[in-house]
């Protein structure tokens, strides 16, 4: 029991950043209708970058910043070169992502090599909370935190901002909305690249845990995908739950069984596929 | 590489994605014409050998097989519209089943063999298919394709995990190696300039089926369901059952490549059923073009050919290289080689008519 909690709380950080990771992916395509595969890729070139901001300034915060401003820069060229000429052509950019994603894996290896890093916690973050003898890692209870405020702050501007009703208007619309007047193009850009922004802070918030090299954007693209299309697109509380379902899922079955833990997360995907398709909370695609 | 031009005649009948683009001036049905650059490519590929290093006809078989990767691939998204990411499940089933079937069922009939591979393959995709088109819907417009290339990404990755976990049959991650060569029966003994003709010879016999199906009434049923499935449906036609069969058949045609690569490399590793094999079909697809019967021969040639320079020169760079032909065929040539071909054998036929 006192271990289940601790795992509980691995779980619930895994499940976070699983959700900054998915939150933006499901972001960019449920608002732009891109399928942007390039977001496992960008998770990890993320990751580098803080890292090597941690290593030559030693600051986590600072690396956060740089992490997800140097994605969002790189979202607007990828947007602004490629993307903006496959509106509407869902093939094409899957095509165009995987490639770009083939490239940005490699590059990674070229720059930083293939050797796993693992970044240091921050010194204010290390060390664990003892209570009633159980040790809960302070950094995996800073990883909550800000899942939960990038959860509480997604909500907000989805229910309750201009920006949100803007977002919500497009999705059932977007003809409409446009012709209302209302700038869509550049509400939809800002959020692609927030998206982009949000898989750069998940990449430096998950290197002192998940670790970071070349090659591991696949497995998280793969598991952004699982999580979107379990938790259903177009709302944040979606993402939230398909997130900590997968994330859970994950963590317990690798402590308690760890064999057969590689499948649950696509055992779960394919009974929401054959049950629920628009997954558990999403809008009712078909 | 053989059937390259076979395709002419029917193909101004076929509208995809990009039907504008190709000329649908009626061509000259003669039938020498047509007939004449399928024998002249089948009988350079059949002489080659004898010309070329070894080496250089071991990437012709290579070529060769993925051009029917490719194909098989091309019958769901090119003619169906249904556009599978994850195609390399089927390719890595029939190779897999090469390799259990030869190294620990014990079973050395290489006919025997390709049966039991596509009836496997055929029903792994029959069991897939049902979540996969549940979440395709129905009705081109109504469509939210974006569902179903999740869902078939993971569906090669499911399959890729199986063969990591499942140890004692598949060997779990280093795969299994040491697939022997094709045992053919009757005393004739397999070497790997021998093995060239036998994919020469599977990868005929399969083109012609697969032309035979894209150009039946089947074939024109699925392409009417790319362009409108609600009209489709509204004539009578059962479009599931349609979609659903096609991406057997495909599936099918993908596992005899993978047969015939298991047998070529003598090895099978997880990854030949894991995303990165499903991204060589999806670019041998979208180069060769989508709306083009021999396109995805041609980008296997190219596909094929860039890998061995890249092997020999940039062996380090080789990701960096796959991913730019990706954005280099979407940004620069998005109909991809096939229609450029067809358009230069168009001109040249015309002008030898004139």
């Amino acid at each position: 029991m006192s271990t289940a909690l601790v795992t509980g709380l691995n779980g619930l950080s895994y499940a976070f950043i699983l959700f900054l990771l998915a939150a933006g992916f499901s972001l960019t395509f449920g608002v732009m209708g891109v399928l942007n595969l390039t977001h496992g890729a960008l998770f990890v070139f993320g990751a580098y970058v803080g890292l090597q901001v941690i290593d030559s300034f030693s600051a986590f915060w600072l690396a956060i910043i740089a992490a997800a401003v140097s994605l969002a820069v790189i979202g607007f060229l990828l947007y602004y070169l490629f993307l903006r000429h496959l509106y509407n052509k869902v093939p094409e950019q899957a095509v165009l992502t995987i490639g770009l994603g083939y490239m940005a894996a490699n590059v990674i290896l070229w720059i930083w090599g293939p050797r796993a890093q693992i970044a240091q916690t921050p010194h204010i973050l290390t060390g664990a909370l003892k209570v009633g003898g159980l040790g809960f890692p302070i950094y995996r209870i800073f990883i909550c935190g800000v899942g939960l405020l990038v959860l509480g702050l997604l909500w907000w501007i989805q229910d309750r901002t201009r920006w949100g009703a803007i977002i919500r208007a497009g999705m059932d619309n977007k003809e409409m909305t446009v012709s209302l007047g209302i700038n869509y193009g550049f509400v939809s850009t800002a959020v692609f690249l927030l998206g982009i922004a949000l898989a750069g802070v998940a990449g430096i918030l998950g290197a002192p845990i998940l670790g970071a090299y070349p090659t591991m954007g696949d497995n998280l693209l793969l598991l952004t995908l699982i999580v979107v299309v379990v938790g259903g697109t177009g709302y944040i509380q979606g993402t939230m739950l398909g997130a900590f379902v997968i994330g859970m899922l994950d963590t317990f079955g690798k402590a308690y069984v760890p064999k057969t833990a590689l499948f649950f997360a696509y055992v779960v995907f394919l009974i929401i596929l054959l049950v629920r398709p628009s997954g558990l909370i999403g809008r009712k695609v078909f | 590489m053989a059937k390259v031009p076979e395709e002419l005649p029917g193909d101004e009948a076929y509208t995809g994605d990009v039907p504008r683009a190709v000329p649908t001036k009626p061509m000259t049905r003669s039938s020498l014409a047509v007939g004449l650059p399928v024998v002249v490519v089948a009988v350079i590929i059949l002489v080659l050998p004898l010309f070329i290093p070894s080496f250089v006809s071991s990437l012709v078989t290579k070529m060769m097989i993925y051009g029917l990767f490719g194909m098989s691939l091309n019958i769901i998204w090119g003619y169906a519209g249904i556009p599978s990411f994850g195609h390399a499940a089927f390719f890595g089933a029939g190779g897999y089943a090469a390799a259990i079937l030869t190294l620990k069922v014990g079973i050395s009939s290489f006919w025997l063999n390709l049966l039991l591979a596509i009836i496997a393959t055929a029903i792994i995709a029959a069991i897939l298919g049902v979540p996969a088109f549940r979440v395709f819907g129905v009705g081109a417009g109504a469509v939210n394709p974006i569902y179903f290339l999740l869902a078939t990404i993971a569906f090669g990755e499911l399959l890729s995990r199986v063969a990591i976990a499942v140890r004692p049959v598949t060997g779990g991650s280093t795969g299994l190696s040491g697939i022997p060569a094709p045992h053919l029966g009757l005393g004739f003994k397999m070497t790997s300039g021998r093995y060239y003709y036998l994919v020469f010879f599977i990868t005929i016999v399969c083109l012609f089926i697969i032309y035979r199906v894209v150009n039946s009434r089947y074939g024109y049923a699925l392409r009417g369901i790319h362009d409108n499935e609600r009209r489709m449906q509204a004539l009578g036609y059962n479009t599931w059952l349609y979609k659903y069969t096609s991406w057997i058949i495909a599936a099918a045609f993908a596992g005899v490549a993978g047969f015939m690569f298991a047998h070529f490399g003598g090895t099978m590793v997880p990854n030949n059923l894991a995303m990165i094999t499903s991204d060589i079909a999806f670019l041998l697809v979208i180069m060769g073009s989508t709306t083009v019967f021999f396109g995805p021969l041609v980008a296997s040639v190219v596909i094929v050919g860039v890998d061995y320079l890249s092997s020999v020169y940039l062996p380090e760079r080789w990701p960096l290289i796959f991913g730019a032909m990706f954005v280099v065929t979407i940004m620069v040539i998005p109909q991809g080689l096939g229609v450029f071909i067809l358009k230069l054998w168009r001109k040249v036929v015309r002008g030898a008519a004139a």
